[in-house]
């Protein structure tokens, strides 16, 4: 079956994703080979790798690794499929699309807003209830961030605010699923209905027709000198904004609060089986109601990321589903943080992806903002096999 | 050594405690959304969607109140009037025509006075409660099952599309014919966009939430590619503008009461309510309808019990589809005539058809009259429509969202109250 | 023995829930370092009683004193820290957590007070584990211990929180007899320690042998408390229930005859791809009752899946009525002539949304005369009903009535009902008498004896031995997924529980 005789029976599941993340590489390579600075003209040695890494991926998935295996499957496909792409179009389109500095950059910047929503799920899942309303925690924090900044002209300030309205809009999520217990979907689902109509009715109200103000004092950048000389990377963490860093350092930060402390894992036990938790004296509702709302804080930072850190505007729902993107990728990344870290960094680099691709096809440019929505389609619909949330999470406690 | 046995049965599976257990400590057995559902809708009636209606306008009135310090009761009337219900108001002696026939009958309201404001607004009133009627319908199905479509807005999208396109195209075709084209097309095109949700949930299980919204965003991106500037669709006339072809006349649906070119009230309402009855009958009379309600009440009983449980997730969810197709067709061949990149984008239809599915509890009864509301406040608080002395229209609009947000909301809490009303009333 | 002191007195206490009252001024006392069984049937009352002492119920009325003072209990925070310890009858225990994890939940020790110190807590339970003969890894996943083991950890729980008053809810309903002996050990254990225990138990047999002194209640009232000595499992009985109970059912000879039911050679992976049920063959013939006993967990699930359709077996054949059902779905195991009462009526054996009608027709409503190309007709499907409800003698509603309306007694009957009408050749009973009370048990084993008698083939899953014994007439044992002995109805409980762990896998014939 593969060119590469290994021992089957020896191999550890810990063993054959590695050699997964092989395949996986290998389909990137095939992909990254017709693209500069290499830019190949054939795609021959693309569709070599790409076989390769669908041999590989297919021999994991025969042993039992489904899930790693059909990510180097994939791999393999768009790998070859985008050299082929890649090879077709001209050299001069290709060289002014993809300039991976600037891709990568992107990236950051698309990636952020999301894993800050995709951590504070995060932490309301791990307590064992649903946040479908990250959306619109996400956008509160947009437009209350802003209009903060505005009011107070300070942007922490409006930072502040904008993570005050999140997580307020969560304190209402967690009553109603928490205390009423009710439905979690369908209260997530209100609260994002009440977001767009709240922020849109006040948006109208305070900015009328003409919208916000250009001169928004914004989250500022962070420059780092000493990285100037780098290339590929100089370019790329030269100059990032302030959140970007708070989210990277956000991440291990999370890891180590949840599976390294006393409070992470009594979180956990929320998650898993409240009623044990209750059973040896932890306050459940307590810690729930805790979980929510900071994942409406975290999410709405994220918002105000996007408002006075990104694009410095408002506009009505500009969250455009990314509460969701980041729901997405947190169940992609099986409700760990570097897991979900790394799922919105994929999707994050769609969006670079399709913020570029205009330069290349004025038409179907908008066709290409479909690209985040269609590959979070096909992450959600390709987590085949253990993606195991915690076990009671939806399920509302009951107390008696 | 042995390896040690997995028990794990008795602790991560809560096994079924003693039968009479009023404590509920025992078993972990929380009744599901759908299970209360189905409660409530043997319980109250109508106390309950009335309750949660009137605390939704209250505190949106609050809102209306704390942020413009107008009246909240004047612009609830502003409202009101709007939506063109002083019309009924109007009582005289007049007559109407019978179909098919030029004997008139006696009938209280003027329904041919060309001038009145008030019936232009319930005409436009009722066009969107055929819609919402409809959208109302896909969610509900969908609900029925156990699941919940959000993705009515990009199964009407999808519906629209194919109308626009088929409505536009085949200009000699005889004019039923053409018609029942562009709707059967558009009512499978819809049922094909949710069904895709539906295998994917049939398939590997994937949550219809984030699918169905995925597709949202994935069909008005294709429909603004589409009809955008040198897009495939785009109009071959006017090549500035993005927009699609015009729907030939021949494809119109005749307008039966009011004037065609204002926007009168066209037949699609009696398809929408034909809808209602058809949504009521396959629930209630047929084995498909037995299917998917023994799957949304409880999918574990009805494997066991010899349903394919898979097989009715992407049944419901495609017929949910086809609902909101229909819905789309409807008002692509009833009065827009054509689709415009920016009716795509800020289209929110498909969205409300959700609030009113929760608040008609997913019965057609619910849904006909929540449709009704929830239309005359669409209608009500348009530009056209509301008095802008009173109150901002676009400001208004969005009054409508928090609304229907608010209703939402409460629906999820007082299915609870219904539940533990119950409990109290001694179940065994 | 002298009288030792009073370490727990629960005064008149009373709780009342929606429609009915749990406890009614029931007063029960502990003295040091005795075992006190609670004794009662199904909803009488006990573990709701226990509840109230762990803090996770307040009583409507009476009091609470522990060691002479009175307490209020509002939490089990209160419970614990007044040295109550409980291990419920559904264990507390995160199953993706370590042991070590699930002991210090909530008394966790760290480093600095900020990060958890996995080491200092794998020291604690070990410690913890030699002094009290409980031996554990506090490194495994409680997913992947025993259930003996399990409920090990569940004890150390309380013993880390310094309990000294320790309530085992129903311990005994996970345990073979022989870790029950066990566990009988590390009470005695744990009493000569000091430690007061609360047994609560419906098991008759366990309760004479363990406690010390018993206390009965029945229907939420306190019936009497009396020392051990001297009670039977007869008197017992009658105190439990009000009147003479029939322990066993009485049922004639069988007449076996033509097989109707074959499993040969099975196979059957679990959700994990592990291998659950390992070559299993055997027959149920008609006019026979087949029991098939064994510790929850050993592949009963599993083959019971497979039997049934619910899952594809990895190789083996299953045959009913003479027609090969190996693979066809579940439907068609119905059409064949399988009956199917499942283990959980509430979860797997009805819907409860549903009326009686609507659910008696869950196998049939695709044929006529319920519908026809698709269009149902519920006038039949209520006919049924009335007449079901007639002849099994439901009580609580009608044919309209939602099943979730009804007691579980009777929502049993209405799952037998709309199986046994159906006229299977083979009826597959799983678990059917659980949870309920004593005159809807002898309902059920009543029938199932009649069904035999008729000429049909019954194949009983159950947990309980006593059922076993009294209703087989050739029984199996399921041991690890295999099939390790088979015994008349003759045989004792001794021998069925040796088997049912492992030991003598010697195949004994049917005399």
């Amino acid at each position: 079956m593969t060119t590469v005789a290994l021992p089957a029976a020896a191999i550890t599941p810990r063993g054959l994703r590695r050699i997964a993340w092989v395949g996986i590489g290998i389909g990137l390579i095939a992909a990254w080979i017709a693209l500069p600075p290499i830019a190949a003209r054939t795609w021959v040695p693309s569709l070599l790798l790409g076989l390769f890494a669908v041999a590989i991926g297919a021999w994991i998935v025969v042993q039992g690794e489904r899930r790693f295996g059909w990510f180097a499957i994939v791999a393999g496909v768009f790998g070859f499929g985008l050299a082929l792409l890649a090879t077709f179009s001209g050299l001069g389109k290709l060289e002014s699309v993809v300039v991976w500095s600037a891709l990568f950059a992107a990236m950051l910047r698309f990636a952020t807003p999301l894993a800050f929503a995709s951590l504070g799920g995060l932490f309301s899942e791990r307590a064992g209830v649903v946040n479908i309303g990250l959306e619109g925690m996400m956008l509160m924090g947009a437009f209350f961030g802003i209009l903060g900044a505005d009011k107070t002209n300070s942007w922490w300030l409006g930072l502040l605010i904008g993570v005050a309205a999140g997580g307020s809009a969560a304190l209402v999520h967690a009553f109603f699923a928490i205390h009423l217990q009710a439905d979690q979907i369908v209260g997530g689902t209100a609260i994002n209905f009440l977001a767009v109509g709240l922020t849109g009715y006040l948006f109208i109200d305070v900015y009328g027709t003409e919208g916000t103000p250009t001169d928004i004092p914004s989250i500022p950048d962070v420059r780092l000198g000493f990285v100037d000389g780098i290339p590929f990377f100089g370019a790329i963490f030269d100059q990032l904004n302030l959140m970007i860093w708070i989210a990277i350092v956000l991440v291990p930060l999370t890891w180590l609060v949840i599976f390294r402390t006393p409070i992470g894992l009594r979180i956990r036990a929320c998650g898993e089986h409240p009623r044990a938790a209750d059973t040896v004296g932890i306050d459940v509702y307590a810690i729930r109601y805790g979980a929510v709302v900071l994942s409406g804080m975290l999410a709405a930072a994220g918002g105000a990321y996007l408002s006075i850190g990104f694009v410095n505007s408002f506009n009505e729902n500009m969250t455009a589903g990314r509460g969701f993107i980041a729901l997405a990728a947190l169940i992609f990344g099986n409700w760990r943080p570097f897991g979900a870290a790394a799922a919105c960094l994929l999707f994050g680099f769609s969006s670079a992806l399709a913020q570029r691709l205009p330069e290349y096809s004025q038409s179907a440019s908008v066709l290409f903002q479909a690209l985040p929505y269609v590959l979070t389609l096909i992450a959600v619909a390709g987590v085949i096999g253990r993606s195991i949330p915690p076990a009671s999470v939806g399920r509302p406690y009951r107390k008696q | 050594m042995p390896r040690p046995r997995a028990g794990r049965r008795m602790t991560t599976t809560p096994a079924p405690g003693p039968g009479v257990d009023p404590s509920g400590l025992g078993p972990e057995k929380r009744a599901s959304f759908i299970e209360r559902y189905g409660i409530s809708q043997r319980a109250e009636g109508l106390a309950a969607p009335l309750i949660t209606t009137v605390l939704a306008f209250l505190v949106g009135g609050l809102v209306v109140l704390v942020t413009t310090g107008k009246n909240p009761l004047t612009t609830y009337r502003a409202i009101f009037e709007g939506a063109g219900f002083s019309w009924f108001f109007d009582l005289g002696s007049n007559r109407v025509g019978l179909p098919f026939s030029d004997a008139t009958i006696w009938f209280p309201w003027n329904v041919s006075d060309a001038e009145s404001v008030a019936a232009a607004n319930l005409q436009q009133t009722l066009i969107v409660t055929t819609t919402l009627i409809l959208t109302g319908l896909t969610v509900a199905f969908a609900f029925r099952c156990g699941m919940f479509n959000i993705g009515g807005q990009g199964q009407y999208l999808a519906g629209s599309i194919w109308a626009v396109w088929i409505g536009s195209s085949f200009s000699g075709l005889n004019p039923f014919l053409h018609i029942v084209l562009a709707i059967a097309v558009a009512t499978l095109g819809g049922a094909v966009w949710a069904g895709i949700a539906g295998f994917l949930k049939a398939t590997v299980g994937a949550h219809e939430v984030i699918t169905t919204i995925m597709l949202n965003w994935v069909a008005i991106w294709v429909g603004s590619f589409l009809f955008g500037l040198g897009g495939p669709l785009q109009n071959d006339l006017q090549s500035s503008v993005p927009i699609s072809n015009d729907v030939v006349e021949n494809a119109f649906l005749p307008v039966f009461w009011g004037d065609a070119l204002l926007q009168g009230l066209h037949v699609g309402l009696f398809l929408a309510l034909a809808a209602l009855v058809v949504y009521w009958g396959v629930l209630n009379r047929t084995t498909l309808g037995y299917g998917v309600r023994a799957v949304g009440f409880n999918p574990e009983a009805a494997r066991y019990g010899g349903i394919g449980v898979a097989r009715n997730y992407f049944l419901a969810m495609a017929i949910s589809g086809a609902f909101a197709g229909l819905a789309g067709a409807i008002d692509v061949l009833g009065w827009q005539h054509r689709l415009s990149t920016s009716d795509i984008q800020t289209s929110q239809l498909g969205f409300i058809g959700i609030a009113v599915a929760l608040l008609g509890r997913n019965t057609a009864v619910g849904v006909a009259l929540a449709a009704l509301l929830f239309g005359s406040l669409v209608t009500g608080t348009s530009t056209r429509n509301l008095d802008p002395e009173i109150f901002q229209p676009e400001l208004a609009s969005n009054l409508t969202l928090l609304i229907q947000g608010l209703v939402v909301l409460f629906v999820g809490a007082d299915i609870l109250v219904l539940w533990l009303l119950r409990r109290a009333r001694g179940r065994r | 023995m002298s009288e030792r002191p009073l370490v727990l007195e629960m005064r008149n206490i009373t709780k009342r829930f929606p429609g009915i009252v749990a406890n009614d001024d029931v007063s029960f006392d502990l003295r040091k370092g005795e075992v006190h069984a609670l004794l009662g049937e199904n909803g009488a009352g006990k573990s709701t009683l226990m509840n109230i002492l762990y803090g996770l119920y307040h009583p409507d009325e009476g009091e609470i004193l522990i060691n002479g003072k009175q307490v209020r209990l509002g939490s089990p925070d209160a419970a614990i820290e007044a040295g109550v310890g409980m291990v419920h009858q559904h264990f507390m225990l995160i199953p993706v957590m370590t042991v070590a994890e699930n002991i210090v939940l909530a008394a966790e020790p760290t480093y600095n007070g900020v990060l958890l110190d996995f080491g200092e807590a794998e020291q604690r339970v070990r410690e913890l584990s030699e002094r009290f003969g409980l031996s554990v890894d506090p490194r495994a996943r409680i997913e992947d211990i025993t259930v003996g083991q399990q409920q090990r950890v569940e004890i150390l729980k309380a013993l880390y929180r310094n309990a000294q008053i320790l309530a085992l809810d129903e311990p005994t309903a996970v345990l073979t007899p022989q870790e029950a002996r066990e566990l009988f050990e590390i009470v005695r254990g744990l009493t000569e320690q000091g430690t007061s225990i609360v047994f609560i138990s419906h098991k008759l047999r366990e309760v004479a042998e363990i406690a010390d002194r018993i206390t009965v209640l029945r229907r939420g009232k306190l019936v009497e408390t009396l020392p051990a000595e001297g009670a039977t499992e007869a008197s017992l009985a009658r105190l439990m229930v009000g009147r003479d109970v029939l322990l066993r059912v009485d049922k004639t000879q069988a007449h076996p005859a033509e097989p109707l039911l074959t499993v040969d050679d099975l196979h059957v992976v679990d959700d994990r791809a592990i291998e659950q049920v390992k070559g299993v063959s055997f027959e149920v013939r008609a006019g026979e009752i087949v029991g098939i006993a064994g510790i929850d967990g050993n592949g009963q699930t599993e083959l019971i899946d497979a039997m049934t359709g619910l899952r594809k077996p990895l190789s083996g054949t299953v045959t009913v009525a003479g027609e090969v059902v190996t693979s066809a779905s579940v439907q068609e195991h119905f059409d064949a002539g399988l009956g199917h009462v499942p283990e959980d009526r509430q979860r797997r054996g009805l819907v409860l949304e549903f009326s009686i009608a609507e659910n008696i027709a869950v196998h049939d409503f695709r044929s006529a005369p319920d519908s026809r190309l698709g269009w149902l007709f519920p006038r039949r499907l209520l006919e049924r009903a009335v007449r079901l409800i007639k002849e099994f003698d439901v009580r609580g509603g009608g044919a309209r009535t939602r099943a979730g309306g009804l007691s579980g007694g009777n929502q049993q009957k209405v799952v037998l009902a709309r199986e046994i009408d159906r006229d299977p050749r083979v009826l597959i009973a799983a678990q059917p008498t659980r949870g309920l009370d004593v005159g809807a048990i002898e309902f059920v084993h009543r029938r199932l004896v009649e069904e035999r008698d008729e000429g049909r083939g019954v194949l009983l899953v159950s947990l309980e031995l006593e059922e076993i014994l009294s209703l087989s007439d050739r029984i199996l044992v399921l041991y690890e997924g295999e099939l390790v002995g088979e015994f008349p109805s003759t045989v004792t409980e001794e021998e069925l529980g040796v088997a049912m762990t492992g030991g003598g896998r010697a195949k004994e014939a049917v005399a």
